[in-house]
């Protein structure tokens, strides 16, 4: 009888064992391919601090064998990379402003007084998600040639925002809807009307919405590349075509060109990682609740 | 109610003006221009040349081996994704010690910018000094360091924007699975338990079915995101060599800007919204109706 019980005991435990060390194993397991899945960015990283003699070599090992930060000095050299940046930056920065101020007042309205409306508006921003960015950027390069505003900054602010102004209303409206219209009635009582009650209590309210949907107009505008390549040339370049150009005009600058993509994507990985809650929260918003 | 609506339409107004010039009217124009033989140089109207456009986009063999590209990429791309994100989906959530951080290292490529990954993967798969051949090489697996022109052979150039964009976009597809699986009750998992069916059986009759519908959603933001792709094959390959990576986006943009065909290019645009709303019209009408409820 006590062997019995002693036997099970002794099973129970082993087999607890193995599912405490499976869990870990998973873990391991797990992290390793992590990691590996990674790989291709930290080896650009790495790549970019070579002296470019060795980022060129025939025989490429991932780990640096020398640190030299020639590549960083060269990219400077050959191109005005701080404007570029600074092109970037100003465009994605006025147009994510605007995308959100006119996305935020006219999700509210949708969200608040018509329901109906705001369904058919549902269904409209889905089918602009189908348009080809290319089918956008052939009519759009007649409009912005007809108004002469071709290499300009206004340019790519009015057409990232034209891209941008429909999700942000989506968005917005999903983190609305979640706030209950008791919130407005109450400040209405208080002796709020629509706007002041929109400004004082519902925005400050919707703060994370703000912020996930700016975060994700930004990156698109800063990520472009189509409408950068078509509609600028010199003035307005953004970073995205100046890093592409070191693949043709100067003839594969691969050391430069790693140097380039790390100083463009470094900040935004590490930006996205900060504020992952809110990126997350915009990507499941659509595909889990939708 | 009418008070109501006028408030609400004032919110809306100020959007609406700029999406009515700067996104209605684009497409109008895009469907106008179709319909005409346009000469980029002169910016007049142009001449009406009915549904000519369309019939020499549908004959050209180019625009058609552009589009089995197109369809080559997405179905490729796509699977590879999903079958890659459930797997890493499952495994973080065992739930075992430290996958918060494990997530965040899967979640950093989120924000790439597409022409990065080209990049990433231009250096990578570069054949005299690519990082790819060279393992290949030290496992091994092909005999000399420059074995396979990755970009170069027209047999491989498609196969490697396909890997750059699995590479990018396999992060959002595992996020979406991640949150579907989460927000499976555990209840379905522990009546499952009790009666007796195995780990595989699970997977089977409870898992998948009840990821299906954030499965479905997360495809077709996929399928329409890589039927678009510009910007990888663009930096890879340029559609190149001897067009065996040629998409839909990258032909648009050459017959827009190099052959300055703004009306061919408007029908193909045209086309390939068709065919994409076409594609996708299942999904949005199901979603369209969930939504409804």
């Amino acid at each position: 009888m006590e062997s019995l019980s002693n036997t099970t005991q002794e099973k129970k435990s082993l087999f607890q064992l193995i599912r405490k060390y499976n869990k870990q194993f998973i873990g391991l397991i797990t992290t390793i391919l992590a990691l590996l899945f990674i790989s291709p960015y930290i080896y650009i990283i790495f790549t970019s601090i070579k002296p470019s003699s060795e980022a060129i070599s025939n025989a490429p090992t991932f780990f640096p064998r020398e640190f030299s930060i020639e590549n960083y000095i060269s990219m400077f050299n050959q191109m005005p990379f701080l404007s570029y940046f600074f092109n970037s930056f100003i465009t994605a920065f006025i147009s994510t402003a605007l995308s959100v101020f006119l996305g935020a007042l006219a999700a509210y309205g949708l969200a608040r007084f018509s329901s109906k409306l705001g369904n058919v508006f549902l269904l409209i921003t889905l089918c602009i998600r189908m348009i080809p960015m290319i089918s956008i950027a052939i009519p759009m390069y007649i409009i912005i040639n007809s108004m002469g505003l071709i290499d300009t900054h206004a340019a790519l602010i009015i057409t990232y925002t034209s891209i941008n102004v429909p999700f942000a209303i989506w968005l917005m409206m999903g983190f609305f809807n979640n706030i209950p219209k008791e919130f407005d009635e109450a400040a209405r009582i208080d002796g709020c009307n629509i706007f002041t009650s929109f400004l004082k209590v519902i925005l400050p309210v919707s703060l994370p919405g703000l912020a996930t949907t700016s975060i994700f107009c930004f990156m698109l505008a800063w990520n472009d590349f189509l409408f950068a390549l078509l509609l600028t040339s010199t003035n307005a370049k953004t970073a995205t075509v100046g890093i592409s150009e070191f693949l043709t005009a100067y003839n594969l600058d691969l050391g430069p060109m790693t140097a380039a993509a790390v100083s463009f994507s470094l900040p935004v990985m590490i930006f996205s990682i900060l504020v992952q809650r809110y990126i997350v929260s915009g990507m499941t918003l659509g595909s889990v609740k939708g | 109610m009418t008070k109501e609506s006028k408030i609400s339409f004032l919110f809306f107004a100020p959007a609406g003006i700029f999406m009515l010039i700067f996104l209605l009217f684009p497409v109008m124009l895009l469907i106008k221009d179709s319909f005409f033989q346009v000469d980029m140089i002169s910016q007049d109207s142009g001449t009406f040349v009915g549904i000519n456009n369309y019939i020499e986009s549908i004959k050209s063999d180019r625009f058609l081996g552009a589009t089995t590209n197109t369809l080559i990429y997405v179905v490729v791309a796509v699977s590879a994704e999903l079958l890659l994100g459930l797997f890493f989906a499952m495994l973080l959530n065992t739930g075992f010690k430290g996958h918060g951080l494990v997530r965040t290292i899967l979640l950093s490529p989120l924000m790439i910018a597409p022409l990065v990954s080209g990049l990433i993967w231009k250096f990578m798969l570069n054949s005299q000094f690519g990082i790819v051949n060279q393992l290949l090489y030290d496992f091994n697996i092909t005999s000399s360091r420059h074995a396979i022109q990755w970009l170069s052979d027209d047999r491989t150039a498609l196969l490697s924007t396909i890997i750059a964009d699995i590479w990018l976009t396999t992060p959002f597809m595992m996020l979406v699975l991640l949150a579907g699986l989460q927000g499976i009750p555990v209840t379905l998992y522990e009546s499952a338990r009790i009666d007796g069916a195995n780990k595989i059986k699970t997977f089977f009759y409870i898992t998948l079915p009840s990821l299906l519908p954030v499965m479905v959603v997360a495809i077709l933001i996929r399928t329409v995101d890589a039927a678009r792709t510009f910007d990888i094959v663009w930096v890879l390959t340029q559609g190149g060599p001897a067009n065996s990576s040629e998409v839909l986006s990258t032909y648009m943009y050459k017959t827009l800007t190099r052959y300055g065909e703004v009306g061919e290019s408007s029908a193909m645009a045209v086309l390939f919204i068709i065919l994409l709303l076409l594609l996708s019209s299942y999904f949005l009408i199901s979603m369209f109706k969930a939504n409804k409820k």
